[in-house]
């Protein structure tokens, strides 16, 4: 379950003649168990900014943030990495690509931080690739080199091969082709009938349709602005 | 979970001028702490006056062993000495000043074994080509003097010279500087590999944000000897709050 409550949001421009940008002033949300959350609204409505701030990339200045009711707190830095490694996943819009590592291990990562059984890891990676159709023969190279869509299959699989509760993603199909949308949409669903908190940015009418998505058009919440 | 380091109000002074003031600090095993700012912020200060390089003039300093927490600055300076040479470690930015260049390779990577009581040649050996090998230098340089290696090979040297031990704590200064993108991306994975499998927990010195992004779980931001701005890495990197960190993150130039 992810609870936004109150939440208030500005950017605070130093250096930019101390320009404040009021994102949100009261911001209430509420992702169910079993539930996929599309947030729609055009570009610089703070979508993003969203899945940022429960994922504690971004600070608030006012409200609450629960997840399976453990606060997000900045005062406690490692109480966030905890809940990083244990509930919350995200998957991001592009790649963070690490010089040098091998597809297959940035796909393990995020199984080897809970499962330290190597083999075991290494299968459940190899199983996701496949099902994601990135071809065997590039599972040992840095993605550095990949097309953008594949690049992106990379990441949805270092994201969604573990199971967890809650789950962010930041317009994870967006250049993806049909297939393989369809392939990820359906590893989205799973999640969501295994019962995790889903909430993300889709910015295709078809892929929300498809995930059966509560959409929620951030400009029409009451009060949020 | 006990934090393995804890630094309390530490402060050091170079006669009238700050070095670094009221610095905290809290490292939990595993976690990779970072500290950024501008040459002259006091990022080195700091680092060599919690690892036992320098003596600051107050704050506290606990370690945590397991068995026992050591207040690091109270005691004796022959425990002192145990303790660097066996549950902490340095990684100089400068990898001459952290080896024997007159000493071989694989004597380097033997001292602090034998300095907690190792003797027997073979598993000494057999240790030494374990860590060539995870460091990626080939076995056939274990005899040959570290001044026949390029900068990359000796920073990587340093690295298992002070893992070798299994530290508990380690402390690195600029680990990377000076060395051409392809080595540091190198020995950015090796740390990376090494941080996952043996647990570290890391104080990393560096003035380049992308190298902290990378490692760091937890960054400190310092200007003019004091921290303007702490916390979780990607937080502090992605909204910055303080001016300074705001003009720091803006002034890293895109690829």
């Amino acid at each position: 379950m992810i609870e936004l409550n109150k939440i208030t949001k500005k950017f605070t421009l130093h250096n930019q003649g101390k320009t404040n940008i009021l994102v949100f002033n009261n911001l209430n949300l509420k992702i169910n168990p079993g539930e996929i959350v599309a947030l729609t609204g055009p570009s610089g409505v703070g979508k993003s900014s969203i899945l940022k701030m429960i994922y504690g990339n971004y600070v608030f200045q006012s409200g609450q943030i629960k997840i399976n009711n453990h606060n997000i707190d900045h005062t406690y830095p490692r109480n966030i990495i905890e809940l990083r490694k244990n509930i919350i996943g995200y998957v991001s819009q592009f790649l963070r690509v690490i010089p040098r590592v091998p597809t297959i291990e940035i796909v393990m990562e995020p199984l080897l931080e809970i499962n330290s059984d190597q083999d075991e890891v290494r299968e459940k990676a190899e199983k996701i690739l496949l099902k994601l159709n990135i071809d065997k023969n590039l599972w040992n190279l840095s993605p550095l080199t990949f097309s953008g869509g594949e690049q992106q299959r990379v990441n949805v699989a270092r994201g969604l091969i573990r199971n967890y509760p809650c789950l962010l993603l930041d317009e994870p199909t967006a250049s993806l082709d049909s297939v393989n949308k369809d392939i990820v949409l359906n590893l989205i669903n799973e999640k969501k009938d295994s019962g995790s908190s889903i909430i993300g940015i889709f910015h295709d009418e078809y892929s929300r349709k498809y995930l059966n998505a509560r959409e929620i058009d951030i400009t029409k919440i009451p009060d949020a602005k | 979970m006990q934090p393995i380091l804890s630094v309390h109000n530490l402060n050091k002074y170079y006669g009238n001028q700050v070095g670094c003031k009221n610095m905290n600090l809290t490292l939990y095993p595993g976690e990779v702490v970072g500290v950024v700012g501008e040459s002259g912020s006091g990022k080195t200060t700091f680092i060599n006056s919690i690892s036992g390089n320098l003596i600051p003039d107050s704050g506290k300093i606990l370690i945590e062993t397991g068995n026992e927490t050591i207040d690091f600055l109270e005691i004796s300076e022959s425990l002192k000495r145990l303790l660097i040479r066996t549950e902490l470690a340095f990684v100089h930015q400068n990898p001459r000043d952290g080896l024997r260049l007159d000493v071989s390779a694989g004597g380097n990577i033997s001292e602090r074994l034998m300095s907690i009581g190792q003797r027997n040649y073979g598993n000494i050996r057999q240790t030494i080509f374990k860590w060539l090998d995870k460091v990626e230098i080939d076995k056939s340089r274990v005899d040959d003097f570290p001044r026949t290696f390029s900068g990359g090979m000796l920073q990587r040297l340093q690295i298992a010279k002070n893992l070798v031990t299994s530290p508990k704590i380690i402390f690195m200064d600029e680990p990377t500087g000076g060395l051409d993108v392809s080595v540091q991306a190198k020995i950015l994975d090796l740390l990376r590999k090494l941080v996952r499998e043996l647990n570290l927990s890391v104080v990393i010195v560096s003035h380049d944000l992308a190298v902290i992004r990378l490692l760091a779980d937890k960054i400190i931001v310092m200007k003019n000897g004091e921290a303007v701005e702490s916390g979780l890495c990607d937080q502090v990197l992605d909204d910055p709050q303080h001016s300074y960190t705001q003009l720091l993150v803006s002034s890293v130039l895109q690829v």
